[in-house]
């Protein structure tokens, strides 16, 4: 299935006592098809070998998948499940000791029974993320809302992916993050790109950009800094970080002024088209680069070669979506694909690159706080007696919609939330404005941990639960086309670990839920149970059973029965997921960033990945030749700016803002905007660039500000340092 | 057929994917054998790899006092013989792009040898086979030979390896450029 000109029969070498596992990548949504090495007598991933056979990414790996199999083995692995008595010490690695998964889940269920009989169901919250299967996340959601019977549960894809999702269900009525497969992306005339670090953060997407531009199409990026694909890019729009709402406005006023409407498209298929011409009447070129700070011949020329393209793909990541008018931002980069008609056919569309490994499939089975599995909503009845037919549960058992990741921590800090369970997740590196997350944790009454490192949020837990990597378990994620894909299992659990579906199968049984769980013995029942519960949704996977997926290298959702193929284009019916099968061109009033500079913080400070690390960098940085790549993080500062500040290459400043400091190393460059400065995100304790950052909400995705605000530089005086 | 390791040094993005694959071909003591530059990081994020292009006449073997360094039928230039080296370095120093490295411990000299118990049955190298940005590439003659035409330009400004390259190498380059000569689609 989509095999493309990329791809070549090649065959994989064994090397003596070794046997190859296939299966996919641990880290981000490209999930790229990977071997793992298993030598045979001592049943231990030792390796990787290239799988030139995945139709997505035929063999190829960036720096991070060449090592991922380094994790599995590691001796910083959590063996067993750890106790720390003494809750003065946390916030630190000290006070644990080791303890059996009998005595860790006693403690567990006492405490949460307690806190739960003396503050209500509601005291206790999960905290999730979706670098786990499937079948985990599903599995997650249930344990909450059953097990637990808290409302509040939510994950780290508020940090990540809910800008995107909010703004394709306005946009599109449904959210898929790729309205196509990426082996169309090659194929186009024009990309148009904003927002995106491609090459750092979806490094095996590069070939695919690199071919349209030896095929004679174009690149078109939108970036404050001139990242690696900016440089090679036909028209780089060097935006001043916070304003791509009013450059999307720009591009679709020019593109509407300058005849490129498709006409029969936008009558037929969407709604809001004339009062979206109103509203971005304003936006003339000289007024999108006021604001924006991008020269208006350059935006010119960008919307000419995105309007003349027979076929276009407009992409976007985190840049534009981590803002607090994220969803905005979607929607309106998505309206030049509606107002053009570029859209619902192959080879134009509509893309965002996920950012975690399973951020597509993990946001839809209902860890989120308004979420139920197959995407159905908890605020809609209907939905809420579907899901609880099928567990079993009464209606007024099911807890209410509660709410985002971020508001959690608000809620931690009122007391209104005592008691935490976190997994696969680092909030403690991951959130924003760090200096008041690390203290709500600090002052939680109970907090465990499911990690297989000791992460930094570890080391505010009472009880940590060893949990194993992805390649000790099978189940399925998501990856960013929105295809359904098998990881599977390479080597027995280290130590004591468990899969994460197991501990809450048995803590559910110790809680006393256990006619709901016990009859999930392995990761095939949860995966049979999710299928069955995602039914009827219309993220429906039932008919993407593990045989499929093998059979036919993935399945694209929806995949509604056994005969159904699965949809790798959508909307290729030009029927949109709104109720009136339209799409919603909408209308957005330019919005500024919620903290803009002034005099006292005159700098705009923005965020970022580095190509060998990985989200908060828990796994990364145990990664020998990742952490030697890029061991500590540093300041990227325009040479005019370093100027102003007295300030030199590799000279440690002080970076704050009106939340927190840091102190960085300083990189110059001429490859950012002078009044922007940069730092890489995936560092720990008194390294986090999150110190620094704000805490304002999308007000529909509750979406952080993470990519914008004010910040300020100070020159260390040497003499006292 | 016959396949060679070409780069198109134009598409690196600086992952540094071919030096973490370096180590995992099962024979290099998982160890890299390979450079990637920052051309020049004060200005812009441009890199390059620096690969050995397995030469001809290789400077590295003609200088070995010891015969260590041997030429694969397929022409790839061996990593020096345990038994053989002396450790003298007069490799690094001839080889005018400095490609061998030295094992200060061993007291041994070792390099890239295209990933030879791969390459030998056509199976591409590791460095190729994970390439996210097709810099390096495993192709056949034929089209190594059409990547040739396809960017030789009129004015013989840019030409692939040769005659810019210090002599004849198994391994062909494209150098920075590759965009010019491409006509748009619209």
């Amino acid at each position: 299935m989509q095999r493309d000109k990329f791809f070549k029969e090649i065959e994989n070498v064994y090397h003596p006592n070794e046997k190859l596992i296939k299966t996919h990548c641990s880290y981000c949504g490209m999930q790229c098809g990977m071997n793992l090495r298993v030598n045979t007598s001592t049943n231990k991933i030792i390796g990787v070998e290239p799988r030139y056979d995945w139709p997505v990414t035929v063999g190829k790996m960036c720096p991070k998948g060449v090592t991922a199999y380094q994790q599995t083995n590691h001796d910083d692995r959590l063996l067993k499940p750890l106790i720390r008595d003494d809750a003065s010490l946390k916030g630190t690695t000290k006070g644990f000791r080791e303890a059996s998964w009998d005595e860790a889940y006693d403690l567990i269920a006492k405490k949460f029974t307690e806190l739960q009989e003396n503050y209500g169901k509601d005291s206790l919250s999960v905290f999730s993320g979706v670098s786990m299967t499937n079948e985990k996340c599903y599995l997650t959601g249930k344990f909450a809302r059953v097990a637990l019977g808290t409302k509040y549960i939510d994950y780290n894809g508020r940090f990540c992916m809910s800008s995107a999702a909010g703004g394709f269900l306005r946009s599109l009525g449904v959210d898929r993050g790729s309205t196509l497969p990426w082996t169309d992306i090659h194929e186009t005339d024009c990309l148009f790109i904003a927002g995106s670090n491609t090459a750092e953060c979806h490094p095996t997407s590069i070939f695919r950009l690199w071919n349209v531009q030896e095929r004679g199409g174009y690149i078109i990026v939108v970036d404050p800094r001139e990242t690696p694909i900016a440089r090679r890019a036909d028209v780089h729009l060097d935006i001043r970080p916070g304003t791509d709402l009013a450059l999307a406005n720009g591009i679709l006023h020019l593109l509407i002024e300058n005849g490129f409407t498709d006409e029969q498209f936008v009558n037929n298929h969407t709604n809001g088209f004339e009062e979206t011409r109103e509203l971005v009447k304003e936006f003339t070129p000289e007024y999108t680069s006021e604001i924006t700070g991008v020269d208006p011949e350059k935006i010119i020329r960008a919307a000419e070669i995105y309007g003349k393209a027979p076929n276009a793909v407009v992409m976007f990541a985190r840049g534009i979506e981590q803002q607090h008018k994220g969803v905005d931002n979607v929607s309106a980069y998505t309206n030049m694909a509606l107002v053009t008609g570029k859209i619902g056919r192959p080879k134009s569309g509509v893309a965002t690159f996920t950012g975690q490994g399973n951020g597509q499939g993990g946001r839809e089975h209902g860890q989120k706080s308004d979420l139920l599995p197959g995407y159905r909503k908890i605020t809609n009845p209907e939905h809420v007696r579907e899901v609880c037919q099928f567990w079993g549960i009464s209606e007024d058992e099911m807890p209410k919609a509660g709410v985002s990741a971020y508001e959690l921590f608000e809620l931690m800090a009122k007391k209104e939330i005592r008691g935490l369970y976190l997994l696969c997740s680092n909030p403690a590196v991951s959130a924003p404005n760090l200096n008041f997350v690390r203290e709500t944790l600090k002052n939680l009454d109970f907090m465990v941990c499911a990690d297989f490192y000791l992460s930094e949020s570890a080391e505010f837990a009472d009880v940590i639960l060893p949990s194993v990597t992805w390649s000790e378990d099978e189940g399925t994620t998501t990856n960013l086309e929105g295809r359904i894909i098998k990881i599977n299992k390479a080597q027995e659990p280290v130590g004591e670990s468990k899969p994460d579906w197991q501990m809450q199968v048995e803590l559910a049984e110790r809680l006393g839920r256990g006619k709901y769980f016990s009859h999930l013995k392995t990761a095939r029942d949860v995966a049979d149970e999710f299928r069955a519960a995602s039914k009827g949704g219309y993220a429906d996977y039932y008919g993407a059973t593990w045989e499929k997926i093998e059979k036919q290298d993935g399945v694209f959702w929806p995949c509604k029965d056994e005969n159904d193929e699965g949809t790798p284009h959508m909307f290729l019916d030009k029927k949109f997921y709104h109720p009136d099968g339209k799409a919603k061109i909408c209308a957005l009033p330019y919005r500024k960033s919620a903290e803009e500079p002034d005099e006292t913080y005159p700098l705009r400070m923005t965020n970022g990945r580095v190509v060998y690390h990985y989200l908060s960098g828990n796994q990364t940085r145990r990664i020998p030749f990742l952490r030697d790549m890029c061991p500590e993080p540093f300041i990227e500062v325009h040479p005019q700016t370093a100027e102003k500040y007295k300030i030199s290459h590799e000279e440690e400043v002080r970076l704050y803002t009106r939340r927190g400091e840091a102190f960085y190393k300083v990189k110059i460059t001429e490859a950012i905007r002078p009044d922007t400065v940069f730092v890489p995100y995936h560092f720990g304790h008194e390294k986090s660039i999150n110190l620094l950052t704000i805490a304002a909400l999308d007000p529909m995705s509750r979406m952080p500000e993470f990519k914008v605000c004010a910040a300020q530089i100070e020159k260390l005086d040497r003499e006292k340092v | 057929m016959k396949k060679r390791l070409y780069i198109e040094l134009e598409n690196c993005i600086g992952c540094r994917s071919c030096l973490a694959a370096c180590t995992q071909c099962g024979g290099h003591e998982e160890r890299n054998r390979n450079y990637v530059y920052d051309v020049n990081p004060l200005v812009s994020r441009q890199t390059m790899p620096l690969m050995c292009l397995h030469c001809v006449n290789p400077a590295c073997a003609r200088s070995c006092p010891a015969q260590a360094i041997q030429i694969h039928e397929t022409g790839a230039v061996l990593s020096a013989l345990v038994e053989k080296c002396i450790g003298c370095q007069n490799c690094t120093i001839a080889c005018p792009y400095g490609i061998p490295k030295f094992d200060e411990e061993q007291n041994l000299m070792y390099k890239c040898d295209l990933c030879i118990d791969r390459t030998k049955d056509g199976i591409p190298p590791m460095c190729a086979s994970v390439c996210p940005s097709n810099t390096l590439q495993w192709l056949t003659e034929e089209e190594i030979e059409q990547k040739q035409k396809q960017y030789n330009m009129s004015n013989g400004k840019w030409v692939t390896s040769q005659p810019y390259l210090e002599g004849e190498t198994n391994v062909k380059v494209n150098l920075p450029g590759i965009l010019q000569g491409i006509t748009k689609l619209y």
